[in-house]
């Protein structure tokens, strides 16, 4: 089969099918169509740049790499966001444990000892990165998003950004519709509220 | 002003306006209702900005990056094989239908074998005398062919001398050695440093 434009055509059942037969190739095109969408969603997820590359290259790798324990009667875009979005969720999990430790040890006892054992964070020059996110992230929108609970996010942005149904949206997130339904409904109604400053 | 009819707009209700599929009841009531409006066309409005929101794109050489920490597939690896078989239900009864033709056709062939051994035997005699019937009769056509050749009364006295022959054999014996040599020495990889390749 040529490459190129042959791609196109093909479902990503087709392509899945290509790459089991150990087609390089078909790997690529897989990446070619998924990077933009699921780099997007990480990158609304963490909010940093570079740390929603990493994300996103961990769930490529491990999507292609588990390439043959991919069951075809389900989407393989439900499949690859579902492996992205656990990575994000994973990673503020670990970083909100993180941040615990900003105000010390638990098992400190006095104020002398917490101090210690707290993080200390300088003041933070702005490099070219963080103003090139700052730009892209800037948005009062991309603000209010990114101050929503991760599972409100996640659905926020499946359903309205990436523009999936609510039944791959529950699939993704392994949740029940109904929930699925409540989180939008709610993180669109704390959207409304965020953003009413600028309707008046 | 006319009441707006009906209770006010529910979430579902609101997703369905979104849609463009709320009934015509409910339309009425949001018509009418400017608690109702307000809020749907403000959730309109978080809608819209979502779904304009720019498509982010990774840095350039992602795919590449990604593609160095991807094993591809040996699809003859006994590990894939096996994966692919057990992937669905549909090629879990596919491998299963072929396997149990395979054994079935052993099994039945083995069954005939054993009913009909005389069968089998007659069969196989007959098979063997037409073949040496045929190979004697090929033998034979090779033989005439050979003695029909103009070179073959030269080449039988020169084999009735047998000193001629021996020479002969000998010679050709040693044209053989010398070939073997020959191509020992061309064959064999070089022993020593070439001086450029240091």
């Amino acid at each position: 089969m040529a490459e190129g434009p042959e791609w196109v055509r093909l479902t990503d059942q087709e392509v899945v099918l290509l790459a089991r037969g150990g087609r390089e190739a078909a790997y690529r095109e897989l990446v070619r169509r998924y990077e933009r969408p699921v780099f997007a969603l990480l990158y609304r997820m963490v909010r940093d740049r570079e740390l929603a590359e990493d994300l996103a290259q961990e769930t490529f790798v491990k999507a292609l790499n588990a390439i043959d324990s991919y069951r075809p009667e389900f989407k393989f875009s439900s499949w690859i966001f579902k492996i992205a979005n656990n990575a994000a969720i994973d990673h503020l999990r670990r970083r909100e444990l993180d941040t615990l430790s900003l105000d010390g040890s638990p098992h400190a006892e006095t104020p002398e000892a917490m101090q210690a054992t707290a993080l200390q964070i300088g003041a933070r020059q702005e490099s070219p990165l963080d103003a090139v996110e700052a730009k892209e992230l800037g948005g009062a929108i991309e603000a209010a998003i990114g101050r929503l609970r991760p599972e409100y996010r996640s659905c926020i942005l499946l359903r309205h950004v990436e523009g999936r149904a609510y039944e791959e949206i529950a699939e993704i997130l392994d949740l029940p519709l109904g929930t699925v339904k409540t989180y939008i409904h709610r993180a669109r109604n704390e959207l409304r509220l965020a953003l009413a400053h600028l309707r008046e | 002003m006319t009441p707006a009819p009906g209770p006010h707009l529910s979430p579902d209700d609101v997703e369905l306006w979104l849609n463009g599929t709320l009934d015509a009841a409910r339309t009425r009531h949001l018509d009418l209702c400017p608690e109702c409006f307000d809020r749907a066309q403000a959730e309109r409005e978080i809608v819209e900005q979502l779904a304009s929101l720019p498509l982010m794109a990774p840095a350039p050489g992602f795919e590449d990056r990604v593609m160095t920490q991807v094993r591809v597939a040996d699809p003859f690896a006994l590990r894939s094989i096996r994966q692919r078989i057990f992937a669905t239900r549909r090629s879990m009864a596919i491998a299963a239908g072929l396997a149990l033709a395979l054994v079935g056709s052993m099994a039945a062939s083995v069954a005939w074998s054993l009913a009909n051994q005389e069968l089998l035997v007659s069969a196989g005699n007959w098979v063997l005398s037409q073949g040496s019937q045929a190979g004697w009769l090929a033998l034979r056509g090779l033989a005439s062919n050979f003695i029909e050749q103009p070179w073959y009364e030269s080449a039988r006295a020169f084999a009735d001398h047998p000193g001629r022959l021996g020479a002969a054999l000998g010679a050709l014996a040693l044209a053989y050695l010398s070939g073997m040599f020959a191509l020992r020495r061309l064959l064999a990889l070089p022993s020593q440093q070439v001086a450029h390749a240091a």
